[in-house]
């Protein structure tokens, strides 16, 4: 098949202004596409990880004693009573922190006390023997906290006390021990105190979505002290139970102790959409302002075929009458917006590789992938075909009867 | 003339009405999105305290791990925050003319009447209201006689104090504090400084606290910061005197140095504490003190992220595209109506005359794509404040602060819809008036 390309080149070459502007638009575009979309997908991938737990079904009651009568331990055991005996919660415990909530706190576990020459910093929980249940978590290796295993809270005097027992995530697991099976052995926390690895879950995930090692967990069977901002609760309902029971726990909690104030009780959910707001509002954004981009182009591609067709009106007709036939025609267009779309995607390979490699360098995002890039070129060469055949398929509309005419 | 070149324009418009939408739906599209983005990157990118930021300064020492930076991304920076004896040590000083030394705490308020109410509480020295200019509704704050040994006197926000009063004026009534009776002294204004620069941890654009109580209240009924603290030395913490004696950090320290002199003073003070406590075997890293004013503070703690940065780009990339797609459709659109313009240069119109008439029509494009670009702006920034609003449940702080359409939404648009008539009507109108007309007033 003959394209005749030199025609057309020499053609568009006379009249350059308006191949010149598409082509520089099909560039920004590409080059915004390409990059867009790579970040894009990273962070659907950082939202998507599994987290281990059964967030959908949980909820989180945060209290705060505050007066003198207050006792730590009657009250979390009252608490807890009333809400297992909820029909829709399947567990609950009390806990330190909220997991993905971006509060929490972390420390330095080691497999040789008092080894300083790592700083691995490990997300850690207090949870009873319903823990891991009512977080929805795993157990792959090992076995759960017993009730009998679960210790005492801290207090202001003995607040450096460490536990017995510790389940680690996987990923935890396999930073302090390599290869080597975890269960049964010691890991000693920053001032050597040991305790017993019991168990592995996986997949799991600490407080901190945006931290270079969000699975690094462990979980201690100890009742939460209020020394951190109070008590948490981790309560796991069936499925499609969670909401009502935030309300049954909004109208009992807030009279059943007046020692103690809730806070709030909020669907855990709340908590991890908060944390990737940013992720999710940053591809929402750039999706948007892509998509428009791609087409705000496709118009100036249409335009100027259309602009082109129009002005040439009387030379289609005479090509018709000279024995082109409608399909010569509408490759003519096509073949000459194909090349003006090609010049621009060539330019845009270059500036979505630059782009790319701006990013990497200023904003320490990961290198453009370049399976990307090849993605760009064939959507925006495909767009910009579809965009120009409109106008093509008018341009092959022409009666060869024009060519006669004057004007 | 300008009546005839306006009326020329319109006449353009109506014979072209489907191309002439497409250009202010263009240059629309391109202005609304480089206004959302640049109000929300300009909201956060504000320096809040702008008129005394040189004169504040965070303090900060690197008291941190011998083998490791407290953040391996920033090795040069010491912790934000300092230890209680550090900062307890350079809040003595005499130096500055304010300082003060604070963390955040929870709190529950009682004994008003209404339900116990769970806030955030401030423990901090006294010149926190003079020093960051928080505006006082009623009363006042505290002297620093109250501090030590600290006085039951609580500063409430406007907002906790229209909750638990009505908003009538409380100062001299008493309530429960974490169940410790409590004297209300001032009541501040609505007050809400955009990033919130005195204490970055948490989040940059959360509300200030719902009340301020003096600092020694904290350490005093062993109250842990709400915010962070970090420690790195393996020390045995069995009780509140341990911690306090121990090389976590948790308080936040800003002073107040009208000028060169004085704060020179207040480095010197610094170093040579730091020279004292290191031949004692304290701070085992390099001697890094550091007195960071408000801007400086803003970068170091990344209140502008990198997202918005990238965003920014995109904007102008996308209204970039925009304009070249109206200087495109605008050259086929003059180029297509060149015979007229051939007439109009054969009886007599000069190339400046028709490059004027060309532009005025320009312009008319640009004040309608800047007139919808704003309301798009508008619509676009309310989308995004419903997005996170909603995912707040209602709370205030955010991003949700930032995305307030406002006059400076305004002035992005009008300056860039001048910008882009410049851009995208200047070639087309030139192209133009240099089309010999001999050419058109031939018949083909």
């Amino acid at each position: 098949m003959n394209l005749h390309i030199r025609p057309i080149l020499s053609a568009l070459l006379r009249n350059r202004t308006g191949a010149i502007l598409v082509a520089m638009q099909v560039a920004i575009a590409l080059a915004v596409l390409v990059n867009a979309l790579y970040i894009v997908t990273q962070r659907i991938e950082k939202m998507g990880r599994p987290t281990g737990m059964d967030v959908e079904n949980i909820l989180i009651v945060q209290s705060a004693g505050f007066t003198a009568h207050y006792d730590l331990k009657s009250s979390i055991q009252q608490d807890l009573a009333w809400l297992r005996s909820l029909a829709g919660v399947l567990a609950a415990t009390p806990t330190n922190a909220i997991p993905l909530s971006g509060g929490g706190s972390s420390q330095g576990l080691t497999i040789v006390p008092g080894d300083r020459t790592k700083n691995d910093s490990f997300g850690y929980y207090e949870v009873d023997e319903q823990g891991l249940d009512a977080l929805g978590l795993h157990l792959v290796a090992g076995r759960n906290f017993r009730h009998e295993e679960v210790e005492p809270p801290i207090t202001l005097d003995d607040a450096g006390r460490f536990v017995g027992n510790v389940i680690l995530s996987r990923a935890a697991a396999k930073e302090l021990f390599a290869d080597q099976n975890p269960l049964g052995k010691p890991v000693y926390d920053t001032l050597g105190k040991q305790a017993t690895v019991i168990g592995i879950v996986d997949p799991a995930m600490n407080s901190w979505v945006d931290s270079e090692h969000a699975d690094w967990v462990f979980y201690m069977p100890r009742l939460t002290s209020a020394l951190y901002g109070g008590v948490r609760y981790i309560v796991r309902t069936r499925p499609g139970e969670r909401d009502a029971v935030i309300r049954l726990a909004e109208a009992h909690l807030a009279t059943s102790n007046p020692d103690r104030v809730i806070h709030f009780v909020r669907p855990m959910t709340y908590f991890k959409d908060l944390s990737y707001l940013g992720d999710r509002s940053m591809g929402i954004y750039l999706l948007t302002v892509t998509g428009l981009m791609i087409a705000v182009t496709c118009l100036g591609i249409f335009a100027l075929a259309t602009f082109n067709v129009a002005t040439r009106t009387k030379q289609i007709g005479t090509r018709r009458a000279v024995g082109a036939r409608r399909a010569d025609v509408v490759r003519y267009f096509l073949v000459e917006n194909g090349m003006i779309t090609s010049a621009g995607v060539l330019a845009g390979c270059a500036l979505a590789l630059a782009t790319g490699y701006y990013l990497s360098l200023e904003y320490a995002l990961p290198r453009l992938n370049l399976y990307f890039l090849v993605g760009g070129v064939l959507v925006l060469w495909a767009t910009g075909q579809l965009a120009a055949w409109q106008p093509a398929r008018r341009a092959a509309a022409v009666p060869p009867s024009v060519a006669t005419r004057t004007v | 003339m300008l009546g005839y070149y306006l009326r020329l324009a319109l006449r353009s418009f109506a014979r072209t009405p489907g191309i002439t939408v497409l250009m202010v739906l263009a240059i629309a599209l391109g202005i609304a999105v480089c206004v959302m983005t640049l109000t929300v990157f300009h909201a956060m990118s504000g320096n809040p305290i702008w008129w005394k930021s040189d004169r504040l300064y965070a303090v900060t020492m690197d008291n941190w791990d011998p083998s490791a930076p407290f953040d391996k991304k920033q090795p040069d920076l010491p912790p934000p925050l300092m230890t209680y004896k550090d900062a307890k040590y350079v809040a003595a000083s005499g130096v500055p003319l304010r300082k003060v030394i604070m963390y955040p705490v929870d709190a529950t308020l009682s004994g008003t009447g209404a339900a116990p109410l769970r806030i955030s509480t401030r423990a901090t020295t006294g010149d926190f209201f003079a020093m960051f200019d928080a505006p006082f509704l009623y009363g006042g704050g505290w002297s620093a006689a109250a501090e030590d040994p600290p006085q039951p006197s609580i500063v409430l926000s406007r907002e906790t104090n229209d909750k638990l009063f009505g908003g009538s004026n409380s100062v001299g009534r008493t309530l429960r504090w974490n169940d410790h009776e409590f004297r209300v002294v001032g009541v501040l204004d609505y007050w809400f400084p955009r990033p919130r620069f005195f204490d970055l941890i948490g989040g940059s654009f959360q509300p200030p606290d719902d009340a301020y109580v003096p600092f020694a209240w904290g350490p005093a009924l062993s109250l842990q910061s709400a915010g962070n603290t970090d420690c790195w030395k393996p020390e045995t913490i069995n009780n509140q005197q341990d911690f306090l004696a121990s090389d976590c950090v948790w308080v936040e320290t800003w002073m107040e140095l009208p000028d060169v002199a004085t704060r020179e003073r207040m480095q010197t003070l610094l170093d040579n504490y730091w020279a004292e406590q290191h031949r004692a075997g304290r701070f085992p890293r390099p001697r890094n003190n550091r007195l960071t004013d408000v801007g400086q503070w803003l970068r170091d703690l990344h209140v502008v992220d990198n997202d918005n940065r990238v965003l920014v780009g995109l904007a102008f990339a996308f209204l970039a595209v925009c304009l070249i797609n109206t200087v495109g459709l605008l050259l086929a659109k003059f180029l297509n109506a060149a015979a007229v313009t051939g007439v109009r240069r054969a009886l007599g119109a000069s190339r400046r005359q028709i490059f004027t008439q060309h532009l005025v029509e320009v312009a008319i494009l640009a004040v309608l794509g800047a007139a919808l670009g704003c309301l798009l702006a508008a619509l676009g920034l309310a989308a995004v404040h419903h997005m996170y609003a909603a995912a707040h449940l209602g709370q205030r702080g955010g991003y949700q602060e930032l995305t307030h359409f406002d006059t400076v939404g305004v002035a992005w648009a009008i300056v860039l819809a001048l910008v882009a008539t410049l851009a995208a009507g200047l070639y087309p109108a030139w192209r133009v008036g240099r089309t010999p007309p001999a050419v058109y007033l031939k018949s083909q």
